[in-house]
């Protein structure tokens, strides 16, 4: 990836117009460093001298608008709602769809400083034993979200397929187009049918994909959820299940939620905080996302082998799946 | 056949060389990539050794259930006999039969579910040593 060019003119000109700053009026953006957190977006640390709001912030930028999986001005209005519901997430400044001010649509954000590497949190974590203390922030922060009116939602995630039936026929999508078959998953497809809960009573606002590795730590615990892009309306007992999933406890596989803490913690923090928690539908979410991240990393392979995205690290989920679906067809009996 | 160094002991060459020296020297966008690529060399040092017999056992698996599936479906058909084909075809009859919501009785479903297991265990000792221990919790 090539280097963003200096954005201190444009961004400049652009905050300018925002905070509708007297020419004279002294403004100055520094780029001070790029963070490590998010894959495909890329996250520019700003220092922004003068104005009405000086301080440190991140430019969240999408490279290009054909990748977005929701708009950066709908995810910045879902950051936004759930900020005013209790949720930690940084606040948003400002939100830029024009493309040529940074290359790619942005938004911009405070920084919140702390840990978000995954290995070096939970070593963190564990030194100051705060692992249970943060289950407990995610559990309540869950609950906020989820208490949300959806109706506080921006128009292009409101109107999601059935949260059930859509991940169900999404998942038998591509498991019918697997480049070898693979009958773990045809079996885990088989039990999520004949287990399938209810669509759910209430549809929230979920984050989908809250977990070690989007959050970031410090010694004083939880300070922020990050990466909003996969948000939409659905069961809430997916955003439990998603976070509790193995791949996101790196390797500390007694502390179910994110290699953090115990799953009767989460549970006991979001029903406290006024959560309805469902153990069936909980159970049935465990086994889908964990058979439907196995059937992504089998897409992941595809994506190398067709020359998509070659690369590596893309050819080696291949060698990935049978993780998820050890897991899928274990979850499948651990009841 | 090949003089020595085989498959394997070339292939540990080429990971040690990846994780000793070529990650050191590599700029840090490419050192993920590097420590992947060593994996995978690690991976196929495993699959030259292990794979063979973990495919015959699946071959086997998969005969023995597909036989035992047939028998408890009451079909006539002759597909049970498949001690000489390979493990896809076998893999794609399981998946036709699972993809069939006719009911399967308890005595198959938990063999099916036993023999995919066996044969996942089988391919992790191959793709990630020691994730199916038993302190692995799902």
């Amino acid at each position: 990836m090539s280097d963003v060019a200096d954005p201190h003119d444009a961004l400049c000109t652009w905050l300018r117009a925002q905070w509708q700053l007297d020419p004279g009026e002294h403004l100055h953006v520094e780029l001070v460093g790029e963070s490590t957190a998010g894959a495909r977006r890329r996250n520019l640390v700003l220092e922004i001298a003068g104005g009405p709001r000086p301080g440190r912030y991140v430019a969240t930028v999408l490279p290009t608008a054909d990748i977005a999986i929701v708009g950066m001005a709908d995810e910045a209005t879902v950051r936004m709602v759930a900020r005013e519901h209790g949720v930690p997430v940084p606040e948003v400044i400002g939100v830029c769809t024009d493309e040529s001010v940074l290359g790619g649509q942005f938004f911009i954000s405070e920084f919140i400083g702390g840990e978000t590497i995954p290995r070096r949190l939970l070593r963190l974590v564990h030194e100051q034993g705060i692992g249970a203390k943060i289950v407990g922030q995610l559990g309540e922060s869950f609950a906020r979200l989820h208490a949300i009116d959806p109706a506080h939602a921006p128009a292009a995630i409101s109107a999601p397929p059935d949260p059930v039936g859509g991940a169900l026929d999404a998942v038998h999508t591509v498991i019918d187009n697997l480049l070898q078959p693979e009958p773990a998953f045809s079996y885990a497809l088989r039990w999520l049918r004949e287990h399938r809960p209810t669509e759910p009573e209430q549809r929230r606002i979920v984050h989908a994909d809250v977990r070690t590795g989007n959050i970031i730590v410090d010694h004083s615990g939880l300070r922020s959820i990050l990466d909003w892009e996969t948000a939409k309306v659905g069961d809430p007992m997916e955003d439990l299940a998603w976070v509790c999933t193995r791949m996101w406890r790196f390797g500390e596989d007694h502390l179910t939620v994110g290699g953090l803490g115990t799953v009767d913690t989460l549970r006991d923090a979001y029903v406290a905080a006024g959560g309805a928690w469902d153990d069936h539908r909980y159970h049935w979410w465990r086994v889908l996302v964990t058979m439907r991240w196995g059937t992504g990393l089998a897409g992941q392979a595809a994506m190398h082998l067709d020359g998509r995205f070659s690369s590596v690290v893309m050819a080696a989920s291949g060698r990935r799946v049978a993780e998820m679906a050890y897991d899928a067809l274990m979850l499948i009996d651990a009841r | 056949m090949q003089y020595r160094p085989d498959a394997a002991e070339l292939l540990d060459a080429v990971a040690s060389l990846l994780e000793a020296d070529v990650i050191t020297s590599v700029p840090p966008h490419l050192q993920h990539q590097v420590r992947v690529a060593a994996n995978l060399c690690r991976i196929l040092e495993r699959e030259t050794q292990l794979a063979g017999t973990n495919d015959d056992a699946e071959r086997v698996r998969l005969s023995l259930l597909l036989a035992l599936i047939g028998n408890r479906d009451d079909t006539n058909g002759d597909d049970t006999n498949g001690d000489d084909r390979d493990v896809r075809s076998l893999r794609a009859d399981l998946v036709a039969r699972l993809d069939d919501p006719a009911p399967l009785d308890a005595v198959v479903e938990r063999s099916v579910r036993e023999a995919l297991l066996d044969t996942l265990r089988a391919d992790l000792t191959i793709a990630k040593p020691g994730y199916a221990a038993p302190t692995g919790a799902p």
